[in-house]
C-alpha cells in the first residue's frame, strides 16, 4: 500500500465531501416550506414583521447564491452554524451524539459481517445440505423484513416474554454513578438489541453473498491444488477460500455502510438510541436546517471514511491491486 | 512382482441429468518406482478422471468409485478414509495440474503456499519450510529464488508458476508424482524445460511419473510405458516404443499418424486426423466405442465390446486386431 494512494484517496474523499456540501445545501433549499414560518411558529405565532427580522438574522433573506457561499465557508472553518430549534450549535448537538450511533453502527457492521460469512461458509461447505437451506431461508427473511418490524418484534419479546436485554436507552439511570467497567457493559447491554435489529438485514445479505461467493470460489483450480497438497478442510474453507471469497464480501460491507447509517436512524428512534439518527428524525420533522445539514454532513464522513477504509482493505486481502493506482 | 501404484479394473461413474454414466469402465494400469507410464488420448476419455481418482479428488457427489481397487504399496486407496487420503496426499503422491495460470491461490506468496504443502507433512518449523520452499524454487530452476519466493503467483509467468507447482509437488517426495497436461498452457519452448525438469526430479528422487498427455511427442521423450485410453477403456496398452512403433488400435495408429513429421520434405502431405470425436458417453451402445471412426468396422464392431488382450505383439482391445484383418 502506497503512501500517494492513501494521499490521492483521502484528496478524492475531501473533494466528495464538498460536493455533498454544496449538494446538502441546495437539496434542502429547493424543498417546499419556510423555515422563518416554522423558526416562529415555534416561538408562537407571527407577524410579517416578525418574519423578516427573522429572515434578517438567519441570513435567510440574502440570495441563495451568497447563502451557500457563506455556508460552504462556515463550514470550512469548523462553523456548521445554529440549531433553529435547539438554539445550540449544531456541533454541539452532533458532537453528543456521534458516538452512541458509531457504536450502534460498527457493532451492527462487525455483528453482520462476523455472523453472516460464518453461516455463509458454513452453508457453503454442502450447497445441498439442511445448512444451506436453512440459511437461504434466514435470508430471505431477514432480507424482506422492514427493520422496525424487526425491532419491534424484539421489543415485544423482550420486554415482556423474555426481560433479559434493555429494549430502551443507552444507560441505565441507577447505574450513572457507577463505576467505569460497570457503565461499559451496562451500554453493552443496552447495544444488544439495536444492534442485532440493525444487523439483521444485513447479516441475511452477507450469508447470502458469501455462499454464493465460497461456492464459486471452492470450485476453482487453487482449491482443488491445496486438496492435493492433503489440506484439511477446515483450512481449505477458512484460509484458502474465504481469503479470495472475501473481495465481493469486502465491497458490499463498504456499500452496505451508508445504508447502515439510514437504517440507524430508524433503530435508534425505535429503542430510543441517542444518537445522531433521532436527532435526524426531530430536525426533519421540524425543518431544522442547520441541524439536518449538519448530520448529513456527518453521515456522509462517516460514509466517504468507510469507504476509504474498504479501498485499504482491498489492498490488503489481494496482492495483485497492490501497486495500482 | 507387485507394483508401486497399480489401478485393477477401475470403474467410476458420474450422476449427471442423462442418469448414471460411466466415465471409467474397467481400466487396468500400473506404474513402478522410478518408471513414467504415459497415459494418452483425446479430451474427454478418462485420462483426468484417472489421475483424479488416484488422488481421491473425484468430486462427490455426483462421482463415485463403482468398482475395482487402487492399491499404492498395497493399500486400496478406494477404502482408505478422508484422512488417510489427506496423509497421503502431498505425501506419498502429488500432482501437477494442466492450468499454472489458475492452480496457484492469487492471494499467498508462492513460498508460502510450498512451505504449506511442506509443514503439512512434516514436522518442521514455518521457518525452516520457508527456508526448505526456498531451497525447492532453486532446484527446479527459479532465479533468485530467495526473492521469488516472496512474490505472489501474478508477478510470476505461466513457465515459471508451473515450475513452483512442480516444486510443491515434490516437496515431499512424493512416490507417485501425477502429471495432467503439465505442458498443455506452455509455450513450446518451455515445454522442453519442463520435461527435463521432470526428467531430472524423477532421476533425483525416484518418483513414478504418470503423465498424462495427448502429446504423442512428449510420450516418445518421457514415458516408459504407455496406456491409451479412449472413452473411458484402455485400448492399448504396452511399452512405449512398442506403441509408437507398431501401433495395433486404429485409435491408436491415427494418433500417432497425427504427429506431424518434420523435416520429411516439403508440407505436401496434409495432417492426418481422426475423423469424428469421442461419443458421448451416455450415448455408448455395446459395441466398441471407436466404431463410428473406424475404417476397420465390421460385423461384431457394433455389438461386442472387445477386451483388452494380447494379439501377438502387444495388448489391443479390437476385434480387427484380433481377427489380423489389420
Amino acid at each position: 500500500m502506497t503512501a500517494s494512494f492513501l494521499i490521492r484517496r483521502i484528496g478524492y474523499g475531501l473533494l466528495l465531501m464538498l460536493g455533498v456540501v454544496v449538494l446538502n445545501f441546495l437539496l434542502i433549499r429547493l424543498a417546499p416550506g419556510d423555515p422563518a414560518v416554522v423558526i416562529a411558529g415555534e416561538m408562537g405565532g407571527a407577524t410579517e414583521e416578525m418574519l423578516e427580522s427573522i429572515r434578517e438574522e438567519y441570513g435567510l433573506n440574502k440570495p441563495l447564491v451568497v447563502q451557500l457561499g457563506i455556508y460552504v465557508g462556515n463550514v470550512l472553518t469548523g462553523n456548521l452554524g445554529d440549531s433553529f430549534f435547539f438554539n445550540q450549535p449544531v456541533a454541539t448537538l452532533i458532537a453528543q451524539r456521534i458516538l452512541p450511533t458509531i457504536l450502534l453502527v460498527v457493532t451492527a457492521q462487525v455483528l453482520s459481517i462476523a455472523i453472516g460469512v460464518f453461516l455463509g461458509v458454513i452453508a457453503a461447505r454442502k450447497p445441498n445440505g439442511v445448512m444451506s437451506a436453512f440459511v437461504s431461508v434466514f435470508a430471505t427473511i431477514g432480507y424482506a423484513v422492514p427493520v422496525f418490524w424487526t425491532g419491534i418484534m424484539l421489543i415485544i419479546l423482550f420486554a415482556s416474554v423474555l426481560p433479559i436485554f434493555p429494549v430502551e436507552g443507552m444507560q441505565s439511570v441507577k447505574l450513572r454513578d457507577a463505576g467505569v467497567f460497570v457503565q461499559i457493559l451496562d451500554i453493552l447491554h443496552h447495544l444488544i438489541l439495536p444492534a442485532f435489529t440493525l444487523a439483521i438485514i444485513y447479516l441475511a445479505q452477507y450469508a447470502r453473498l458469501s455462499r454464493a461467493s465460497m461456492l464459486e470460489v471452492l470450485g476453482s483450480d487453487y482449491i482443488r491444488t491445496a486438496k492435493a497438497k492433503g489440506a484439511s478442510q477446515r483450512s481449505i474453507l477458512f484460509k484458502h477460500a474465504l481469503r479470495n471469497a472475501a473481495l465481493p464480501i469486502l465491497t458490499v460491507a463498504g456499500l452496505q455502510f451508508g445504508n447502515l447509517i439510514s437504517g440507524a436512524l430508524l433503530v435508534e428512534t425505535v429503542f430510543n438510541w441517542p444518537g445522531m439518527g433521532r436527532l435526524a428524525f426531530d430536525s426533519i420533522l421540524r425543518r431544522d436546517y442547520p441541524t439536518i445539514m449538519g448530520v448529513l454532513f456527518f453521515a456522509s464522513a462517516m460514509v466517504v471514511i468507510a469507504n476509504i477504509l474498504t479501498d485499504m482493505s482491498y489492498r490488503l486481502a489481494d496482492p495483485r491491486l497492490r501497486g495500482k493506482g | 512382482m507387485t507394483h508401486l501404484l497399480q489401478i485393477e479394473d477401475l470403474r467410476v461413474t458420474f450422476n449427471t441429468r442423462y442418469g448414471e454414466v460411466t466415465a471409467l469402465d474397467g481400466i487396468s494400469m500400473q506404474v513402478s518406482e522410478g518408471e513414467t507410464l504415459g497415459v494418452v488420448g483425446e479430451s474427454g476419455c478418462g485420462k483426468s478422471i484417472t489421475a483424479l481418482s488416484v488422488m481421491g479428488l473425484i468430486p462427490s457427489p455426483p462421482g463415485r468409485i463403482a468398482g475395482g481397487a487402487i492399491r499404492l504399496n498395497g493399500e486400496d486407496l478406494t477404502k482408505a478414509s478422508e484422512a488417510r487420503m489427506r496423509e497421503l496426499r502431498g505425501a506419498e503422491m502429488a500432482m501437477i495440474f494442466q492450468e499454472p495460470m489458475t492452480s496457484l491461490n492469487p492471494v499467498f506468496t508462492v513460498g508460502d503456499q510450498i512451505a504449506e504443502a511442506i509443514m503439512l507433512h512434516q514436522n518442521v518449523s514455518r521457518d525452516q519450510a520457508f527456508r526448505d520452499a526456498i531451497a525447492l524454487l532453486d532446484r527446479v530452476g527459479i532465479p533468485s529464488p530467495d526473492a521469488r519466493a516472496r512474490d505472489y503467483p501474478h508477478q510470476l509467468s505461466g513457465g515459471m508458476r508451473q515450475r513452483v507447482m512442480i516444486a510443491m509437488a515434490v516437496s515431499c517426495r512424493p512416490k507417485v508424482l501425477i502429471a495432467d497436461e503439465p505442458t498443455t498452457a506452455l509455450d513450446v519452448t518451455v515445454q522442453a524445460q519442463i520435461f527435463d525438469l521432470l526428467n531430472e526430479i524423477q532421476r533425483d528422487f525416484g518418483s513414478a511419473i504418470i503423465l498424462i498427455t495427448h502429446d504423442m511427442g512428449a510420450i516418445s521423450e518421457m514415458a516408459d510405458r504407455v496406456a491409451v485410453m479412449y472413452a473411458g477403456r484402455v485400448i492399448e496398452e504396452a511399452r512405449a516404443d512398442d506403441v509408437l512403433d507398431f501401433p495395433q488400435h486404429p485409435y491408436a495408429r491415427g494418433l500417432i499418424s497425427c504427429i506431424p513429421a518434420l523435416g520429411k520434405g516439403e508440407m505436401a502431405e496434409t495432417l492426418a486426423e481422426i475423423p469424428g470425436v469421442v461419443p458421448p458417453l451416455h450415448l455408448l451402445g455395446s459395441g466398441c466405442a471407436f466404431a463410428d471412426r473406424c475404417s476397420h468396422r465390421q460385423g461384431r464392431c457394433d455389438s461386442e465390446q472387445p477386451r483388452l488382450i494380447a494379439h501377438g505383439h502387444h495388448p489391443a482391445a479390437c476385434h480387427a486386431v484380433e481377427e489380423g484383418r489389420i
